[in-house]
């Protein structure tokens, strides 16, 4: 089946748009809130440990000090002020976090970069049918679910230039206009956009990750590895 | 998170619960804090706005760099820039909150399927927009043939709250006077009563 996708590319907005970053503490978290601190984007930071969001945030100033940062005590309330939403958690505490969130995410973009492992890291505890995302829009199937950021690893975040080539990161989804704005959110990050097609294509970029981090763990990548698309 | 926005609705169309969850399912809540801005201009209007709590303002700014207030919206009142949103080109106006606020946004591909699903919607679309026409009107009728005191006399009348929520030299800027001239309307009025 042959899927022609069209996007109309808009200039960047000139209002600031407010992104909740849920599980901004954790190694994908903490790469994500500051890589994104550098855009005109105004950043709500959560996760379970005051401790850490305050030494984040100390982090983020220190190599960004005009950015426009706030930590936050709650996933809700920063998911009812945010226009974007960034579940930058396992699997599992997805699923867990869109049930709370669900009423305040109502038509707005929320970003799945989980890749659903199993403990053993030789396969995915989702179905060939389904992926973590297509998981999430069950939960929150009036959000526009978005999936991005699950084929780079953190550290690419601090260097998305690996071996001379920067690497591609790939955006999953259904809604066109929400694409585009997470097509802005990568190329913020650093990284080189690539749409892959609908969110079921999200089945196939967690099934990349899944290699990756095969490749990774036997190759001795460090976790600074990435895809690229060889073209002409 | 909802109660202002199906309070209005109901009065210009009732609706059944099953038809409130309906909608719901096309809204999006927003909360907004004081000076933050829902939209700049040069961006492309993709909301409207309902103020479910607070109160907005929308402005543009001439070539001189002077701030004209073009609207408010307190409590149950819709913000937004029609033109833009109708016709998907960018705005020359901007909108932020005046206080913290909670919105309910409704998309502009929420607002044509609703239209396309919902014939009640359409309606309250219809009567929505029928007194926000009516409201221009008088506010263009009366800024051509009344006194600048008869003028802000059926300001305050239509919006009696709006002097203890609104600074003064925003109300000004509504009305397309100065602060000062504002200042010896009211001490007129005042000083008649």
């Amino acid at each position: 089946m042959l899927v022609i996708l069209c996007i109309k590319f808009e200039k960047t907005m000139n209002t600031k748009q407010t992104i909740a970053v849920i599980g901004a503490t954790g190694n994908m978290g903490s790469g994500i809130s500051k890589s994104l601190s550098k855009g005109n984007y105004r950043l709500l930071l959560f996760a379970n440990q005051l401790s850490k969001l305050q030494t984040l945030e100390a982090e983020i100033l220190e190599i960004n000090p005009s950015a426009d940062i706030e930590i936050t005590a709650c996933p809700t309330e920063s998911s009812w002020e945010a226009d974007i939403i960034i579940l930058a958690v396992p699997y599992a505490v997805q699923q867990q976090i869109a049930q709370k969130i669900k009423e305040v995410a109502n038509q707005k973009i929320v970003i799945s970069i989980a890749n659903p492992l199993n403990e053993t890291y030789d396969g995915l505890v989702t179905a060939p049918n389904t992926s973590a995302a297509e998981e999430l829009e069950k939960l929150l199937p009036n959000s526009k679910v978005i999936k991005a950021f699950n084929t780079v690893f953190a550290p690419d975040f601090t260097q998305p230039i690996i071996a001379g080539s920067q690497a591609d990161a790939f955006i999953a989804g259904d809604d066109q206009d929400a694409l585009q704005t997470v097509n802005e959110l990568v190329i913020t990050a650093g990284f080189n956009p690539i749409i892959a097609g609908g969110l079921h294509v999200s089945r196939t970029l967690e099934n990349m990750s899944l290699l990756l981090i095969q490749l990774n763990m036997k190759n001795n990548y460090n976790w600074l590895a990435g895809w690229k698309i060889l073209h002409q | 998170m909802y109660d202002v926005f199906f309070q209005k609705f109901n009065q210009k169309i009732p609706l059944t619960e099953e038809e409130e969850n309906f909608v719901k399912n096309y809204l999006s809540p927003k909360k907004l804090r004081k000076r933050q801005y829902l939209l700049q201009e040069g961006d492309v209007c993709k909301s409207i706005a309902f103020v479910e709590k607070g109160s907005m303002r929308s402005y543009l700014v001439d070539p001189d760099g002077q701030e004209h207030i073009t609207a408010f919206a307190l409590e149950g009142w819709t913000i937004g820039d029609l033109s833009s949103f109708h016709s998907e080109q960018p705005t020359t106006q901007s909108i932020d909150a005046l206080e913290d606020c909670e919105l309910v946004l409704i998309s502009k591909s929420a607002h044509d399927e609703l239209l396309r699903t919902m014939p009640k919607y359409e309606t309250y679309i219809r009567l929505l927009i029928t007194d926000a026409y009516v409201a221009l009107q008088k506010r263009t009728l009366n800024m051509i043939s009344m006194s600048l005191d008869d003028r802000y006399k059926a300001f305050i009348d239509i919006y009696p709250s709006i002097t203890q929520r609104v600074p003064q030299h925003m109300i000004a800027s509504y009305m397309g006077l100065s602060p000062e001239t504002l200042s010896r309307i009211r001490n007129r009025i005042n000083t008649s009563k």
